[in-house]
């Protein structure tokens, strides 16, 4: 028995998402949009907690089990693989929806040389791992602010980014060549609360997914 | 970083009430294998890595902690208690009586990514019933999981069974290419019921299709083989595991099990039976196990094995601090009169008094303020006093 299930939702645009889900599962969210200065929520018509964080944290606190569930984009799952196989990633949300895109100066024939290529990234994983799995060696150079810099300035050949629209991109002279992976919000959970806690967690789960078949 | 006062990444000195708590674990568990007939086998701390690597083991070659040693050979820090008792099972003990009744109280070294809390030194303590298939030794191991937890002090805690053979029953209905068989099972693995879905679409027409969408829900008590039996159109490993559920539920375990159908973390290393066991408290499992038929032929020898290993500190962990003993008295003794001032320390509770390095009383009356012990014991040749420690000089 679990008195209240807690739930960590990513901060920022998934989190006005993840509010709207729940308001229209009937869960009053009315502590969580105006959170004055605490951190941890509690919603008065279910027995659940929420704490809002940052994308990465929001992994770090369902995989150590003081969250039960969270509410983080793939993104964010992709690039953090040191947490992979601590949780369960239970449901797509749908919302939040973008890709990770490989994108070059227009004009550009990336794959048509033998050089070595530079790849400027947010997210060196997940660059990483798309190009193992084309078996091609490339160095990747990971960038904090805007990635769409780095092949204007000649510090790289590519950027592996999210692009939702792409009009960051052409605004920059660059094009998305391919996609690398789709990316939408998942709900993730604690392993061992899931089955701890199975009658709490189910009950929720349940009512999530009827609440996504009842969007689409 | 200063390399002299600063351990390691994922190490640390522990002290006092971690070790006690430590070795409380080990101990009833230990004393518990014993009585059950197990015998303690202790293998090197480093072992090659050919080891580990080419036995089809489950750690990635990223967690083994590697040595070069001094010919040049690559030796590890054991990642895996497991696979060096199988290789002993199978050589130094491949005269000897089948089954044996094997258990170990040692480190594991496993080397994780920075920054997520995780420790490298892992202590283990865990059994493996080698030479004996079959459903008794499934019993056995699954029942003494159990009893570890409860020999612990745990009470609120469940020991998950799931089995390799349900879930190969059902892929091996499907006509799927291995690679997508293999994102499948990594979907039903993680319980991305949302992946899962998707990849299955394509395959939808299949009759087995339908239980495979549901297996990674199939968790909970024993109403789960319920529904795992209606969707399979019977199945030989549903009905072993409620053979073997309704044994353990009349030796009193009932209450203890749970099934999770959906457990295939590693299923080119299990071949029956899977277990864990997860208690309230612990973010992770801190039992796992299961069978393991294939392992020990890799060292020239076929051998029916089954086991589990207990995460020592994860259990203690979920148990309350252990109190230290609060010495009572410093005992301030003339050199000659050692003999009898060791007898009065043995004489009284563990750590309760213990011995002064002090020349002047004066000065063991200090120390026992400084510690905060109430009382100074004086053995000279005027015999045995008591001083009574005051808060001031």
């Amino acid at each position: 028995m679990r008195e209240r299930l807690r739930i960590a939702l990513t901060k920022g645009r998934l989190q006005d998402n993840s509010v709207a889900l729940f308001e229209a599962m009937g869960i009053d969210c009315t502590p969580i949009k105006s959170p004055g200065r605490r951190l941890i929520h509690s919603i008065p018509n279910y027995p659940m907690d929420a704490v809002l964080s940052k994308a990465p944290d929001v992994i770090t606190y369902v995989s150590h089990g003081v969250c039960d569930l969270g509410i983080v984009g793939k993104d964010t799952l992709m690039e953090h693989i040191e947490n992979m196989g601590r949780y369960y990633e239970v449901l797509d949300l749908g919302f939040g929806k973008c890709r990770f895109a490989l994108a070059v100066k227009q004009g550009t024939d990336f794959y048509g040389t033998y050089k070595l290529r530079r790849i400027a990234s947010k997210y060196p994983e997940v660059t990483r791992s798309f190009f193992a799995q084309k078996g091609m060696d490339v160095d990747i150079i990971k960038i904090e602010g805007s990635v769409e810099l780095a092949p204007l300035v000649e510090l790289a050949d590519a950027i592996v980014d999210i692009v939702e629209t792409g009009s960051t991109l052409k605004a920059n002279g660059l094009v998305a060549i391919e996609t690398v992976a789709l990316v939408s919000a998942r709900l993730i959970v604690n392993p061992a609360s899931m089955k701890l806690y199975k009658q709490e967690m189910v009950d929720f789960i349940s009512k999530v997914e009827a609440e996504l078949r009842r969007q689409i | 970083m200063n390399y002299i006062v600063n351990t390691p990444e994922g190490t640390r000195d522990r002290l006092f009430g971690e070790c006690r708590e430590r070795r409380l674990v080990q101990s009833a568990l230990t004393h518990l294998f014993r009585q059950r007939g197990f015998a303690e086998v202790i293998t090197p701390e480093v072992e090659f890595y050919d080891l580990f690597h080419q036995t089809n083991n489950t750690i990635p070659q990223e967690q083994m902690l590697k040595i070069i040693d001094r010919s040049g050979k690559i030796v590890v820090l054991r990642p895996d208690c497991t696979t060096p008792i199988a290789r002993v099972a199978a050589t130094k003990l491949k005269d000897s009586v089948r089954p044996q009744r094997l258990y170990y109280n040692q480190m594991v070294y496993r080397s994780g990514a920075a920054h997520l809390g995780d420790s490298t030194e892992i202590a283990q303590c865990g059994v493996e019933i080698l030479g004996a298939g079959g459903l008794k030794p499934e019993l056995e191991a699954i029942a003494l999981a159990v009893d570890s937890l409860r020999a612990c002090g745990l009470e609120r805690f469940h020991v998950e069974i799931g089995h390799a053979g349900f879930y190969q029953e059902i892929i091996s209905k499907m006509d799927i290419t291995e690679s997508a068989a293999e994102q499948v099972r990594a979907c039903v693995a993680g319980k991305n019921y949302a992946a899962l879905n998707r990849l299955l679409e394509e395959y939808r027409e299949q009759p087995a299709c339908d239980i495979l969408r549901r297996i990674s829900r199939m968790y909970g008590g024993v109403e789960v083989l319920d529904e795992a039996e209606a969707l399979s159109g019977g199945s030989e490993t549903i009905s072993y595991l409620r053979e073997l559920y309704s044994l353990l539920e009349k030796a009193g375990y009932g209450s203890f099990l749970r099934f999770d159908l959906g457990m295939v973390s590693h299923m080119d290393y299990y071949t029956g039976v899977i277990f864990h066991g997860y208690v309230e408290g612990a973010a992770n499992e801190v039992v796992s196990g299961g069978r393991y038929d294939n392992l020990v032929s890799n060292f020239g020898r076929e051998a029916h094995a089954i086991g589990f290993a207990v995460n020592v500190d994860a259990v203690a962990r979920c148990l309350p601090p252990v109190e230290l003993p609060v010495p009572e008295a410093v005992v301030h003794f003339a050199p000659e009169y050692l003999r009898d001032a060791l007898n009065l320390i043995d004489s009284h509770p563990a750590g309760a008094w213990q011995l002064s390095p002090c020349n002047r009383v004066e000065s063991s009356l200090n120390l026992a303020r400084e510690k905060g012990i109430g009382k100074v014991i004086v053995v000279d040749e005027n015999g045995q006093r008591e001083l009574e420690v005051t808060d001031h000089a």
